[in-house]
């Protein structure tokens, strides 16, 4: 009896051990998983270190007569056509054009013309370099111009220009900077990371402004205007603001930062439905400030440093009488952590963010002297440093097909398919009867689970729109009537309840995951993978398509995401997203054609083409033109294909756009009514049947096609508005297009251009 | 002269210019409308931000109040702060200042079509008229007459004039209504025009019902809010939006005062400002930037725009105070946060609607199809056009179309209309025929039942089939037990008139017709999106109900003493589903054929079969049991006890079985990311 209750006993005892080693052998191989997970690829990428080619430009370093004095500067390098003069407390420079004589300098001298401005403004306009402090965690950031502030400042002469040594005492920091000039007319200025130095612990370098006001102006005393890379292009204006506006154009390089946690005001329409649309980003580090009666003008490019940088653009009556644009390089900012569920927090500061900070101003002269001239030189310098390869630029027209998505069913999801592979057969065949045959396509919401299905890692085909076997051969008869057929997938973003997101999803500097709201109904939130994720999904995708024989791929958001975050406890930052992207970007391309949305400068060089290519900007209360610079750089060089069609109210205006900046029409297909839809996360498409567009995409094929045939493989030389309204772009083999946006008939150049519509003239 | 027009063409020229550079760009906002089930969709943008007003001339706002638009095209902006009403024209030119020295802090303002400045000036307590050269033609300050009341203040805040001159003033902290003034005898008041009523909600009724006095006093004044802004059209009807009316905060009023919109359409809290446009279009403006255009009857064309995200882009807005459209559909905004005016143009896709409601409302249907067709073009789930279209149809006579139309637009009401006349016009055609054609099927069904008859005997063909096969036997019960309940109970107890498959068959027919009546019922009465198939589910929900109540109420009439088993209750509650399954095929027939003036029929049908099954339900209880009345009563509240327990338990396990798996992830994803760390 005894013995039995012992057994019993034991028994239980026994129970308790096995459940007690099942759950440590648990914990020990999720453990082991997780470190594995984190362990593999962490590549050590937080120290890197960027390559700055050298220019192919000779460095300007004949013996020059430091003597000579222009404005209290004095000379410290020259060549055929520019002059380089520096005045050395203030660190202030002036860059003079010796054919004509026009000058642009980069702090205010004259106190007289300051006007009434604060101390830290003074500071501000009369330093060549102005450092923001860090002081504790104060969110606030001093300005610290250089003769205010107690900065020592050493200048050594050096071939082709200065190197100056900057200390703050008072802040126990210092820095280098050194400046020099080319025989291509171009200035580089550059603080390399090694020559920054921080002594102490509670002042630290927050940004620094690298001749913030080089090529200023006050009020209207100029004529020209400035130059900022928002989405295509804008200009401000250097007329006189009247005091209209009290802050300037201020964006972040290739878009804000989702680690750090950027506020703004959140606008959701009865609580349930988002209002706003994003700003268009800045697709290329590059500003610039013309001076068109002065006929002298620089395109600034930051080599180094362009993901922590912001283009700082202000008109007068901002703080100042003065128009200047800048660039800051950000060296360290302050994140909130909470540190509570119930909204406690505290303010907390990153390190310093290690790069070199690199900027190249390429100035232009005479007929060059406007915004044609500056994306010219941008486009010169690009093919220069192969950072874009020129790829055969035929006219095409971009049908994108949603495939299919899912919606709530039950306790399940139900796919709603919208265009199978039969159906987008159907269309070729019908579009080739009319002649429509050079087409490129993006097939979204192909894979099992729907467009929103993510990552994609295999070619796992829905089965609703027809399988893989029927996929395959679609893409197979694509290529023999060579129709680009390309399949799409998001490159950054993970779907929690589609993929196992407990590893290896972002998390921001507060160490928070980051999540981004849909405002839909079936995926409410996604989340991104880290970047050494995505380099390993798409690897394995690769890996996967190569064996089914696909090579042709297209990727969202990966093209324009830059993000600081966290691995473990250290901080990675933008940089290092950008070169792990860039990696994976260069891998991929190496065996599949790629087509990325709208990808930032550092990545064309991987683009077969670029979609979704911005055709306007923002539209922000302080510009006063939108120009196509991107557009101008770029057409002829790399296709770019534009936003889709269908969802533009304006659609005369924006035929008209495509035929001003030669970006391809887009449309996005689907094969059912839209209607279908609703209850997906694709709910915000609600115009794409094919019946609809049937007669639009075939009479904008033919029309921008005749236009392209005369277009084909030219690079536009010249873009300007005349004063009767009329667009003109002159390609160079001497096509012109005349494009008038207004409501009456114009002229120019004898053409005449009726009413909201276009001439192809010229030879 | 000439050097004068030239100028004017130059300044429209720029102005075109300026308007049309940056129309392309991507808006800064989203544009949504709704379909005919009331769904939200996005659509193509209505109008595109083109440009800001920050300044007239030299002159920053320092609180703009309020904004009209004068019939010189320029805009009278009143400034509060600054105490004066400027105009500027839409490039922020400054024309002249109204007003100095003489107003003090000038709220609203109104130019009229005669041209003359009203402004309300609520620290003075006056209503100023200026001509539009500034000069000051005449003031109205508080009334005499004792209707106004003497103890009530005057402080206007919004005030607009009608051909004549009679003022309609809205004044701060008077609630009777909007203030109106007669120009004749320096103001005589006229009365209260347009007074907003309070609504009880029944809480608070309940509340007044049983609270004392006393207690009563201490509650916040149920009293009725002031209108916030107000706006006269052409025909002199008022237009009036009201902060904190959730149930009628846009107006729209005759001269007599009556309301002329049936339903509130405006859905937002704060409405700020609203005005009509060139085609009886409203717009209504929210202080949070949105901007809501409705057609005249009050159906929602577009919603756009939003509050500012600090970003500084044209459009957004952080604090509207008014809103006005100009000759051209241009809307401008005045915000006095930002203290910028917003100047908004219409897309080409607006303007095809805008001609379509143009040429609508003159009555020019057929010329209204063609931009409409374009509108359907650019987003054919547009259902304002679908319906407009129908109506255009419907006025041509063509009522095949206009039906198909109106079932695109999801319209019943004009779907009722075409199907009346489609209806009609079959009868003309077909009656005849269709008389015959019944007659004749009548003699033929007669011929074939005598024949039947003589072969099979008196009862016929089915009493002969149900004798051979008892599954027969036992459906055609169902249609005994449907008439005669309580001989029908004892038949399925007794008599083994049921038998499980003969019940499985009976709910699965049921579930048929129930599919049937969701998906095949005629427009005017279905209730689901069109298109849209969800059957399993439908096919559960049945299940699950019927079964769960029968359990439930198995479980309780066994501890009563009930004498039915599990079986003949199924057995019985199916039976009880016949009225249905006969009944409802016709109803749904019917459906179809009916138009709203005969809808009553559905209804009544409805009811028919829905009492009959109660009563059925009822009587199987009471009968399959031996219940007396009192035990009927007493197990079926204790069924729906039952039937609520369980629901409720099941919530309890669904929950707690969330919190388990929820806390386990959460222990795990916490080791994994120490671990991980």
């Amino acid at each position: 009896m005894e013995a039995k209750l012992n057994m019993k006993k034991m028994g239980k005892g026994f129970i308790k051990i096995i459940i007690a080693v099942v759950v440590i052998v648990v914990i020990i191989a999720v453990a082991v998983m997780a470190s594995k997970s984190g362990g593999k690829d962490s590549l050590n990428v937080s120290d890197l270190q960027p390559t700055v080619s050298a220019p192919v430009a000779a460095l300007s370093d004949g013996v020059v007569d430091t003597s000579k004095q222009l404005d209290g500067h004095h000379l410290v390098a020259a060549n055929e056509n520019y002059e380089l003069y520096l005045y050395e407390p203030a660190l202030s420079i002036i860059v003079k054009n010796t054919k004509t004589g026009a000058v642009m300098e980069s702090t205010v001298r004259n106190e007289e013309r300051l006007g009434n401005v604060n101390e830290t403004w003074k500071g501000f306009l009369q330093s060549g370099i102005v450092v923001e402090l860090q002081e504790e965690t104060n969110t606030m950031q001093k300005k610290l111009g250089i003769e205010g502030s107690g900065a020592q400042v050493n200048v050594e002469l050096i071939p082709g220009g200065f190197r100056a040594k900057l200390d703050y005492p008072t802040q126990e920091l210092g820095f280098e900077a050194e400046v020099k000039l080319y025989d291509d007319g171009s200035i580089t200025a550059s603080i390399p990371e090694s020559s920054i130095y921080e002594n102490a612990d509670n002042k630290k370098i927050g940004n620094i402004y690298l001749f913030p006001l080089l090529g200023n102006s006050r009020l209207d005393e100029k004529d020209g205007y400035m130059f900022v890379p928002d989405g295509n292009g804008a200009l401000i204006y250097l007329d006189d603001k009247d005091g209209r506006f009290d802050s300037g154009y201020v964006q972040k390089v290739y878009g804000s930062d989702i680690g750090v946690g950027e506020s703004y005001v959140l606008s959701l329409l009865w609580g349930s439905y988002e209002t706003h649309n994003d700003a268009e980003m800045i697709l290329a580090p590059v500003y610039g400030m013309v001076h068109t009666g002065d006929e002298m003008g620089y395109l600034a490019i930051i080599e180094s440093g362009d993901e922590e940088a912001s283009i700082y653009a202000t008109p007068n009556g901002a703080y100042s009488d003065y128009n200047w644009i800048t660039a800051a390089f950000r060296k360290c900012t302050t994140y909130i952590q909470p540190t509570s569920n119930s909204g406690g927090s505290v303010t907390k500061v990153t390190d310093r963010i290690k790069y070199d900070i690199h900027v190249r101003y390429m100035f232009v002269d005479g007929a060059d002297a406007n915004y044609t001239g500056l994306a010219k030189r941008y486009r010169d310098y690009l093919i220069e440093k192969d950072e874009l390869v020129k790829v055969e630029d035929t006219f095409k027209v971009r049908l994108d097909f949603l495939g299919m998505d899912v919606e709530n069913w039950m306790l399940w999801k139900k796919d709603v398919p919208v265009t199978t592979v039969d159906n987008i057969r159907e269309i070729y065949t019908d579009l080739e009867k009319e002649g429509v045959t050079d087409i490129l396509s993006i097939y979204k919401g192909w894979q099992d689970g729907g467009i929103f299905d993510l990552p994609v890692t295999s070619y796992n085909v829905a089965s609703s729109i027809g399988g893989a076997r029927d996929l395959s051969k679609l893409m197979d008869e694509c290529a023999a009537k060579n129709i680009d057929f390309y399949l799409f997938t998001d490159g950054v973003r993970a779907n929690t309840e589609t993929g196992n997101t407990t590893f290896d999803t972002v998390k921001k500097m507060d160490k928070r995951l980051y999540t981004q709201n849909t405002y839909q109904n079936v995926y409410r939130e996604f989340v991104y993978w880290t970047p050494q994720k995505t380099l390993e999904n798409l690897k394995t995708l690769q890996k996967n398509f190569a064996k089914k024989g696909v090579n042709k791929l297209a990727l969202s958001e990966i093209g324009n995401t830059m993000f600081t975050y966290t691995m473990g406890d250290t901080m990675q930052t933008r940089r290092v997203s950008k070169y792990l992207y860039e990696q994976a970007l260069q891998q991929t391309s190496a065996s599949m054609d790629l087509m990325l949305e709208a990808p930032v400068q550092c990545y064309w060089q991987y683009a077969k083409a670029i979609v979704d290519m911005p055709i306007s900007d923002s539209d922000y209360i302080y510009t006063d033109q939108s120009v196509p610079f991107l557009s101008i750089a770029l057409k002829g060089i790399l296709p770019m294909y534009g936003d889709y069609v269908n969802f533009e109210a304006n659609e005369r205006e924006y035929f008209l756009k495509l035929v001003e900046t030669g970006i391809y029409p887009s449309f996005y297909l689907t094969y059912e009514n839209p209607s279908e839809l609703i209850y997906t996360n694709s709910s915000d498409v609600y115009t794409s049947q094919y019946s609809v567009y049937r007669q639009q995409i075939l009479s904008y094929y033919d029309e921008l096609r005749q236009i392209n045939e005369r277009t084909k493989n030219s690079i536009i030389v010249n873009h300007e508005i005349t004063d009767t309204g009329v667009t003109i772009v002159t390609y160079d083999n001497g096509v012109k297009l005349y494009i008038n946006y207004s409501a009456k008939e114009q002229k120019a150049d004898n053409v005449t251009v009726p009413a909201l519509s276009y001439v192809v003239g010229g030879v | 002269m000439r050097k004068k027009a030239k100028l004017v063409v130059l300044l429209a020229l720029c102005l075109s210019l300026i308007l049309s550079s940056t129309v392309i760009a991507e808006t800064p906002y989203r544009t949504y409308t709704v379909d005919g089930y009331g769904y939200v969709l996005e659509t193509q943008s209505a109008y595109n931000p083109a440009s800001a007003i920050t300044k007239v001339g030299e002159t920053s706002f320092v609180t703009p109040m309020d904004m009209a638009i004068g019939n010189d095209g320029n805009l009278y902006i009143a400034d509060a702060g600054a105490h004066v009403v400027m105009v500027s024209t839409i490039e922020g030119h400054e024309v002249r200042m109204i007003g100095e020295g003489t107003l003090q802090t000038p709220m609203g303002v109104f130019v009229s079509d005669d041209n003359k400045v009203y402004v309300a000036d609520r620290d003075a307590k006056k209503v100023f008229v200026f001509d539009l050269e500034g000069k000051l033609l005449n003031e109205y300050g508080k009334p005499d007459s004792p209707i106004y009341g003497t103890s009530m203040d005057f402080k206007p805040i919004k005030v607009v004039a009608n051909g004549t001159g009679t003022m309609y003033v809205i004044c701060e902290g008077n609630m009777n209504g909007i203030v109106q003034i007669s120009p004749v005898d320096d103001g005589s008041f006229l009365g209260y025009f347009g007074t907003n009523y309070t609504s009880l909600s029944p809480f608070q009724i309940l509340q007044r019902l049983i609270l004392t006095d006393a207690q009563r006093a201490q509650m916040l004044s149920n009293i009725p809010s002031t209108p916030t802004n107000l706006h006269i059209d052409e025909d002199g009807l008022i237009y009036t939006v009201t902060q904190g009316d959730r149930d009628m905060a846009l107006k729209k009023l005759n001269i007599a005062g009556k309301n002329m919109l049936d339903s509130d359409p405006y859905w937002a809290d704060l409405p700020a400002a609203v005005t009509t446009g060139q085609y009886h279009n409203m717009l209504v403006a929210d202080s949070d930037g949105y901007i809501y255009e409705y057609n005249e009857e009050g159906e929602l064309l577009f919603m756009f725009g939003g509050r500012d995200d600090g970003r500084q882009r044209i459009g957004l807005c952080n604090k509207v105070e008014a809103i006005a459209v100009d000759n051209s559909d241009r809307i401008y905004l005045l915000d006095s946060d930002k203290k910028q005016v917003h100047i908004f143009t219409p897309t080409e896709f607006t303007d095809l609607l805008h001609e379509a409601l143009y040429l609508f409302s003159k009555g020019r249907y057929t010329e209204s199809k063609e931009p409409l067709e374009k509108v359907l073009q650019m987003n054919s789930m547009f259902d304002y056009a679908n319906q407009a279209m129908g109506h255009a149809y419907l006025q041509e006579e063509n009522y095949t179309e206009a039906l198909r139309y109106f079932r695109l637009a999801k319209s019943a009401d004009g779907y009722s209309d075409a199907f009346w006349e489609v209806r009609n016009i079959w009868i003309r055609n077909y009656l005849v025929m269709a008389v015959v054609i019944i007659v004749v099927f009548g003699v033929v069904l007669n011929l074939y039942k005598r024949r039947i008859r003589i072969k099979y005997g008196q009862d016929g063909a089915p009493a002969y089939l149900s004798q051979k096969i008892p599954l027969l036997g036992n459906l055609k019960y169902s249609l005994y037990f449907m008439r005669h309940p309580f001989d029908g109970c004892y038949g399925v107890k007794r008599e083994g008139h049921a038998s499980l498959a003969c019940a499985n068959i009976l709910l699965g027919a049921y579930i048929l017709v129930s599919i049937i009546e969701k998906y095949f019922n005629g427009f005017l009465v279905k209730t689901v999106r069109e298109g849209r198939y969800d059957i399993i589910s439908d096919i559960g929900t049945v299940l699950v109900i019927f079964i769960g109540l029968t359990l439930c109420n198995y479980l309780v009439v066994t501890i009563n003493e009930g004498e039915a088993f599990l079986r003949e209750l199924y057995c019985a509650y199916a039976y009880c589903l016949t009225p249905f399954i006969l009944i409802k095929p016709f109803v749904v027939l019917l459906s179809n054929v009916l138009t709203y003036n005969e809808v009553f029929l559905i209804s009544f049908a409805n009811i028919i079969i829905l009492v009959w099954m109660v009563v059925l339900l009822l009587i199987s209880v009471k009968e399959m049991n031996n219940f007396s009345v009192k035990e009927t009563v007493k197990a079926l509240a204790l069924t729906a006890f039952t039937v609520l327990i369980l629901t409720l338990l099941i919530c309890i396990i669904y929950v707690l079985f969330s919190q388990v798996i929820d806390f386990i992830s959460a222990v795990l994803r916490e080791v994994v990311y120490r671990i991980g760390s």
